[in-house]
């Protein structure tokens, strides 16, 4: 079964994108399949049902009970390979 | 490519700004004049900018990518700005640390699924420190381009 990760930003539009896509990729590398869950960062909470995994690219500071990693490095190109790992090990242990 | 679409007229090689909202004012305005934004765009990124910032710290060198929702866009584009001094922006994913910003990357995103290899190409652009130091030494529009093109051949 497929895991879902939201990909939230602050319109869902630019950066979201590219996260999503990295993480899509991330899991396709690591044969673990993927649901993606694109939306603002405010949309976040009508869409945990079933979600592991949270990642955004906008300040958010709410506990969502879901496992949250930060996706900036993913815009910024600094620490990617940290955030890789941090999302693959919730992804691992979920 | 990114630099096939970028015409001079929305490269600015020396903008003069003091505030975050008078870069948008600056930059977004010349996105409205050509045609690829609504009168409503610099306020929507404004308001957008202060709610999620877009400041970048690549290594050193401040960047901003400031976007906005999709209503606000008539067509996909970019304009960038050079700004004669720093300006200071906060920090995407933060609301208090800052970073001061000499290139702007002005975004007006209409269909994001559909210009993803585009948006890719920006990041990989705005992500390589060398060309960032070597496009704040331009000093014309065409000088600009040719960076990004350059750039975009190398990948």
């Amino acid at each position: 079964m497929s895991k879902k990760v939201i990909v939230a930003c602050g319109g869902a539009v630019a950066t979201s994108t590219i996260a999503a896509n990295k993480v899509q990729e991330l899991g396709k590398a690591n044969g673990i399949p993927i649901e993606i869950c694109q939306c603002r960062i405010s949309e976040i909470p009508s869409n945990l049902d079933e979600a592991v995994l949270i990642v955004t690219t906008g300040k958010c500071k709410r506990d969502f009970g879901v496992p949250l990693v930060t996706g900036m490095p993913f815009i910024s190109g600094v620490g990617v390979e940290k955030t890789e790992r941090a999302i693959l090990d919730v992804l691992n242990a979920s | 490519m990114v630099w096939e679409e970028l015409s001079a007229a929305r490269v600015v090689p020396s903008l003069e700004a003091s505030t975050m909202e008078e870069v948008m004012e600056g930059l977004g305005t010349v996105m409205i004049d050509r045609g690829y934004a609504k009168d409503t765009y610099v306020d929507a990124l404004v308001e957008r900018e202060r709610a999620f910032p877009t400041g970048l710290d690549i290594n050193g060198v401040g960047v901003a990518i400031p976007h906005t929702d999709v209503s606000h866009v008539i067509k996909e584009g970019m304009a960038i700005g050079k700004l004669n001094k720093p300006v200071r922006f906060t920090l995407m994913g933060t609301d208090d640390e800052t970073t001061d910003v000499s290139l702007v990357f002005m975004l007006s995103v209409k269909d994001p699924q559909g210009h993803l290899v585009q948006l890719q190409r920006i990041l990989e652009i705005i992500q390589d420190n060398e060309v960032l130091k070597r496009l704040m030494s331009c000093d014309n529009a065409a000088a600009i381009i040719d960076v990004i093109k350059e750039k975009e051949q190398s990948l």
